[in-house]
This record gives C-alpha cells, sequence and structure tokens, in this order.
C-alpha cells in the first residue's frame, strides 16, 4: 500500500503579500498504489510545484497531502525524488552515489554491497561501478539519479521531468528501461513532464493541468496494453490520445 | 625537428627562459664599472651568503623557526576557519550570530593587530604565532562560507528526499561540495601566513627569516637580504605547489582540477 491523494489543496507564493501568486488552485487527486500516473502541462502550470510539495520539500498553503492516510510534511525516505537537473553527487563513484541511501540509514556494509550490485546492474551501469561522475554521458548520470532513489527503497516515486534534458533516442531507452524497473518493483510513479508521448507511453493516467492558476483540466485513462514498445508511440490508438491531449494543453 | 620545437615552446623551457633572462639582466647590471655592490650585490656574493649562513648554521635556526611559526598559524587558523566557517555557511542562527562580526573584522588589515598584540602579550612567540592564525583565520574563513552557501540546492533536495537529516546533509553533501572552496582558502591562507610572517618577524623576533632581512639592513649586508628573499620565495613556492599536488588528489572528482 502506498497511495497519495491530494485534498482541496491551493498554493500562494507569498501568501498576504501584495505579490502574492497562487499556483494552484483546488487540487483534488488520488494516485493509487502501484500505479504509473503523469502530470502535463505547459509550464507554469504548477506541475513541478506540486511534485515537490508530495516530496515534502516545501508546504502547501492550503490543503494538504496524505500518503497511506498520513499528513505529509517534511522530507522523507518514502518519497523519492528524481530531478530534471543533474543531482548526482560528483565526489562520490557511481557505486557509492547508488549506496547513499541505504549508507546514510546506518544499513549494514553487507546490505549496502548487495543494494549497489543490484542497482548498479538493474539500471544498466554494471562496469561503470568505480567511476566518477564526471566520467559519465548525461544519459548514464540519469541512470545513477535513478538507481540511486530506487536503491533507497522509496514508497513512491517523484519524477520531475528527469528526462527534459536528454537527446530523443537516450529519452526513448531510459523510458523502456523505466518501466521494466516499475512492473518489478510495483512502486507507485507520479511523473511531470511537458512531452505528451512520454507521459502517454509510460502511464496508466495522464493528468492534464491548465496554467495560472494550475487546475486539473482532464484525467485520461491510458488503456493501451502493458509491456508496451517502442512501436506503439506509431500506433492510431496512441496518436488519437495524443491529439486529444494535444488539444487541451494551452498553447 | 617538430618534436624539438614543442619541447622549447613548452612550458617549463618558457619558464625557464623568463627567470634566466631577469637574473641575466641583474648580473650585467651588477658588473657594470659605476655599480655600488652595497645596493646590488652580484650574485656570485648572494650565493656566497648562502654557504656562509648555512655553514654558520644561522639560516638553517632561522628556517626552522619561521616554518614552525608559519605551520602552527597556518594549522590554528585554518582550522578554526574551517569549524567556523561551515557552522556559519550552513546553520542560519549561528549565520545571523556571528557573520557581522566577521563581516566587521574582515577589512582590517591582520598587520594593524600588531601593536594591541604586542600591549596584551608582549614580543613572545605566542604573539607571532597568534598573528599569524590571525590572518590565515580571516582569509580562509570568508572562502569556507561562500563554499558553504553555494552547495547546489538539487544535491540537497536529493539528500533530504532520501530520508538525510539536516545534519547528514551537512556531513555528506555540503562540507564535500564545498571543498574545491575550502581547498582553495586553505591556499589563500598559506600566501597570507607567509605575509603575516615576515612581517610580524620585521618589527620584533629574536630569529626567523624577517629576523635575518632586519639585520642584513642594519648591517648593510645586502647580499644577505638578497639571499632571504629568494629563500622565502623558494619555501612558498615549493608549499604552494605541494599544497596544489594535495589538492589535484583530493579533488580527482571534479572536473576542473587546477
Amino acid at each position: 500500500m502506498s497511495e497519495i491523494r491530494v485534498n482541496d489543496l491551493t498554493h500562494t507564493f507569498g501568501k498576504g503579500t501584495p505579490e502574492a501568486l497562487t499556483v494552484l488552485e483546488g487540487i483534488n487527486l488520488e494516485f493509487s498504489s502501484g500505479s504509473f500516473t503523469s502530470i502535463v502541462g505547459t509550464s507554469g502550470c504548477g506541475k513541478s510545484t506540486l511534485l515537490k510539495m508530495m516530496a515534502g520539500l516545501f508546504d502547501p498553503s492550503d490543503g494538504e497531502m496524505t500518503l497511506d492516510g498520513q499528513v505529509i510534511k517534511g522530507t522523507d525516505r518514502k518519497r523519492g525524488m528524481v530531478f530534471q537537473q543533474d543531482a548526482v553527487f560528483p565526489w562520490m563513484t557511481v557505486a557509492k552515489n547508488i549506496s547513499y541511501g541505504p549508507r546514510i540509514h546506518g544499513e549494514p556494509k553487507a546490505a549496502q554491497m548487495a543494494a549497489e550490485t543490484k542497482w548498479v546492474e538493474a539500471v544498466g551501469l554494471k562496469g561503470f561501478e568505480d567511476r566518477w561522475p564526471r566520467e559519465l554521458s548525461g544519459g548514464m548520470r540519469k541512470r545513477v539519479d535513478i538507481g540511486r532513489v530506487y536503491a533507497n527503497d522509496p514508497d513512491v516515486l517523484l519524477m520531475d521531468e528527469p528526462f527534459g534534458a536528454l537527446d530523443a533516442q537516450t529519452k526513448e531507452r531510459l523510458q523502456s528501461d523505466l518501466l521494466t524497473t516499475w512492473k518489478e518493483t510495483q512502486k507507485t510513479v507520479i511523473f511531470v513532464t511537458h512531452d505528451l508521448e512520454e507521459a502517454i507511453f509510460l502511464s496508466d493516467q495522464v493528468i492534464v493541468m491548465s496554467a495560472r492558476p494550475g487546475r486539473i483540466r482532464h484525467i485520461e485513462d491510458i488503456s493501451l496494453p502493458r509491456p508496451r514498445n517502442d512501436e506503439m508511440r506509431l500506433t492510431p490508438e496512441f496518436l488519437d490520445i495524443k491529439r486529444k491531449l494535444w488539444k487541451m494543453l494551452d498553447h | 625537428m617538430n618534436s624539438l620545437k614543442r619541447i622549447l615552446s613548452g612550458r617549463l623551457v618558457l619558464g625557464a627562459l623568463s627567470i634566466a633572462l631577469v637574473l641575466g639582466a641583474y648580473q650585467f647590471a651588477t658588473v657594470q664599472p659605476d655599480n655600488n655592490p652595497a645596493l646590488l650585490p652580484p650574485i656570485p656574493d648572494i650565493i656566497a651568503s648562502f654557504f656562509t649562513n648555512v655553514e654558520a648554521g644561522s639560516l638553517q635556526q632561522a628556517l626552522w623557526a619561521s616554518l614552525y611559526r608559519i605551520f602552527l598559524g597556518f594549522f590554528i587558523g585554518t582550522s578554526c576557519a574551517l569549524i567556523i566557517g561551515c557552522l556559519v555557511g550552513w546553520y542560519k542562527t549561528i549565520e545571523f550570530l556571528i557573520d557581522p562580526l566577521i563581516e566587521a573584522i574582515r577589512p582590517i588589515p591582520p598587520l594593524a593587530y600588531i601593536p594591541i598584540i604586542i600591549i596584551w602579550f608582549g614580543i613572545e612567540e605566542f604573539s607571532r604565532v597568534l598573528l599569524i592564525s590571525i590572518a590565515c583565520f580571516m582569509v580562509c574563513v570568508v572562502n569556507v562560507i561562500a563554499g558553504m552557501k553555494n552547495v547546489p540546492q538539487v544535491y540537497v533536495d536529493a539528500a533530504s528526499t532520501m530520508g538525510a537529516s539536516r545534519f547528514q546533509v551537512f556531513r555528506t553533501i555540503a562540507v564535500p561540495a564545498a571543498t574545491p572552496f575550502i581547498i582553495t582558502g586553505y591556499r589563500i591562507a598559506l600566501a597570507a601566513a607567509w605575509t603575516t610572517l615576515v612581517a610580524a618577524e620585521l618589527i620584533a623576533a629574536p630569529s626567523g627569516l624577517g629576523f635575518m632581512l632586519q639585520e642584513g639592513r642594519r648591517y648593510f649586508l645586502t647580499d644577505q637580504v638578497m639571499m632571504i628573499i629568494v629563500i622565502i620565495g623558494a619555501c612558498a613556492f615549493i608549499m604552494d605547489r605541494t599544497f596544489r599536488a594535495i589538492q589535484k588528489r583530493l579533488m580527482v572528482w571534479s572536473e576542473a582540477r587546477d
């Protein structure tokens, strides 16, 4: 069980001041356990803000969010996050980055080693364990970011445009690999992106947001069969969904 | 032919060339008939002064006295700077408490403390080490604070969302992320230590390189003065190079290692 609920959430930056800016208004959402949900919307719709609040990096001005009934307040290892920026710690080797979570939680050496071995392999970085992050490509660093969060064993995975800065081929590879990992671990994933194709390809459900202030415009269930493969991106069903959602975005 | 050209235009050769040119010009000036060797001692005299002082043991004694002060003052000053700088740069409460104090004291050149230190502590060894410590602390602490303030937010957020406590983020993220700044602070502190050392010894010291400079001036031993200047330059250079080697070792992970 790892279900996230967002109840009547409104967020205003600088609330009570003349420059107050409401970025999210009246958000109600439910993310069921083990589901893969994407949130799409043009920039400024508050999707990243919403995700960061789920991570506990800051609190909403009104309303609340719960994970399995418990109100979310502050960061917690249960809610792991992958960022758009490169967050690999450059002073640690690939392996040490991966085992960062187990290490700070005081897990025994053997468990740390096991996490390293397991996740280095799972994200496709075998042979690169002792490399410094500066020696890796952008795509490989993203793999480190993802492996590090998984090795920390969170209940929920929050991903904030993780593949935004990558080239198209690398992006597609990482999307497929992410689906494989997701299927094996059955963790709840909430994925923020502005890329419709990415959202549809990955998700069970795509949430479309409108901007200024950010509101929920539409929730689309994606019934494309799983496992999904790259050819599906070009099927009529896929493109129909894409067309439908595209019209809903603010252009 | 090509490889010879490459060697000749290399860093080492060109560096040696510029030094040789300066030395040559200097020596040329000293052999002019109207040169006064008391003002511009010829290079052989300077070298002779080196050997005379080594034989007498006075150079070694001065060198050790000075190096001892440098190392002690550097160690105390930078250690305090590391601890205080990390805390000020990371914890807001401590910053609000201590930062105004540091900012107020920072513009004062360390040499301005000499009179008050002499009044309080006399011209003892303690006074000289204290002065060097203050100088090292001041230049180093500013860099440590800057390093802690420049820790990329995404590293902090990444560690926090993995469940790291505020103190764990401090220890495992902020301090390592700030090492490039911290090492730079240490290097500047080393240079400051030399500057302050010589000034302190010029004013009041029974031994040391600064003392030998002063002695040379008093007895018009210009060759000794020149010799000590070269020794100080050489020592500071060797120490800085050693530091750069250490920096390279510590910063293997960094993209910009120089």
